[in-house]
């Protein structure tokens, strides 16, 4: 991604090993989330080769009987945000994260919100498209809790923050997606 | 929970997030509100549709980007502290290398590296004593020492030919010198 790199070491055949075996076995899944986070293929490339990298780098540091999954994620997550820190900017537009999320507390209006309808249908636009209008940190609570299924604990370690955190992120965030849900709905 | 429950709680109780006594009130309100079994079940449908969205966008792991990983680590040129190292490798190993050499050297004569050597050795310096020493004991056993170094060596087979006690004790005598 353009980061600057630091210098690598010549591999030994266990750490070579290793890597192997992390691409082989968990390689797919991290490019699926490094390609949710930045929303294009490219940028899904290089993350996930930079957090290969990592991985090599540090693999004595992965405790076995740990998921190396999270351990991946946590690198990917960590990678993604110093690239937005190092760019400034976003990979794509974004809205940004103080959208007012929808209150449903005492008079709450009867919301019929057609998701059912969205998923039957399956409206040309994507999920990547959809995420992309989050802000980097909704769109990371979402991959982690909705689509990797991860509980707050984990992913408030996996991103570095609090439960409470957490939390407030995937409220917004999922509010904000019904919204575009509901958009997409009338548009359509 | 005499109202309608909020999004972040039915949120919070579809991922399983809540206490138990909370996830319980949940529950049986919803068994009876219908407005927030309704909402409930939009952000069930909302997860559902992630997930069915991403399973079908989901791609393989590129070659490329393994093809890329593996090329990046072969490229790797040390880290200067590596390299350090690798110098100060040879500078300690020749100067240990070469004090091994010399131990060996010095400790290796006093060691019974070689049979033939130290038997003859001492088998002749046996019989030039012998020869010194007229009180020792000789005959059969004074040949049988030498007749046992000529296994060992030319010079004392040619020795134990002529062993006849003073005579050999001279020859070996000679030889030694």
């Amino acid at each position: 991604m353009g980061a600057p790199r630091t210098r690598i070491e010549p591999p030994t055949p266990e750490q070579a090993a290793f890597l192997e075996r992390a691409m082989t076995q968990y390689g797919k899944a991290t490019y699926n989330f490094a390609y949710r986070l930045t929303g294009n293929e490219s940028d899904a490339r290089d993350l996930a080769q930079d957090a290969f990298i990592r991985v090599y780098k540090a693999w004595r540091s992965f405790q076995p009987g740990t998921s190396f999954l999270s351990w991946i994620y946590r690198i990917v997550t960590n990678l993604y945000r110093d690239e937005l820190r190092r760019r400034k900017g976003r990979f794509q537009e974004e809205i940004p994260e103080d959208n007012a999320p929808q209150e449903f507390g005492g008079q709450r209006p009867l919301a019929v919100t057609p998701i059912e309808d969205y998923v039957e249908r399956q409206l040309s636009e994507p999920l990547s498209l959809a995420l992309a209008q989050l802000s980097s940190e909704q769109r990371q609570v979402v991959l982690l809790a909705d689509i990797e299924e991860y509980s707050y604990q984990e992913i408030a370690e996996i991103m570095g923050c609090s439960i409470g955190t957490v939390r407030s992120r995937l409220h917004r965030a999922r509010a904000l997606l019904r919204r575009l849900v509901e958009r997409a709905q009338k548009e359509s | 929970m005499t109202d309608h429950l909020s999004s972040e709680l039915l949120i919070d109780y579809l991922r399983r997030e809540l206490p138990p006594q909370d996830d319980a009130l949940v529950h049986v309100h919803l068994d009876t509100c219908t407005a927030c079994r309704r909402e409930y079940e939009v952000e069930a449908s909302l997860t559902e549709a992630l997930r069915a969205a991403a399973a079908r966008e989901e791609v393989e792991f590129p070659s490329l980007v393994a093809a890329r990983v593996w090329e990046e680590i072969r490229n790797a040129k040390p880290s200067p502290l590596a390299r350090i190292a690798a110098l100060w490798r040879p500078l300690v190993a020749l100067p240990v290398a070469a004090a091994l050499v010399f131990a060996v050297f010095l400790v290796g004569p006093m060691s019974h590296s070689g049979p033939k050597i130290a038997a003859s050795y001492y088998l002749e310096e046996h019989a030039a004593q012998q020869a010194q020493n007229p009180l020792t004991e000789r005959g059969p056993a004074a040949s049988h020492f030498i007749e046992t170094s000529a296994l060992d060596s030319d010079t004392s087979t040619e020795l134990a030919d002529e062993a006849d006690y003073g005579v050999a004790a001279t020859g070996v005598i000679d030889a030694v010198r």
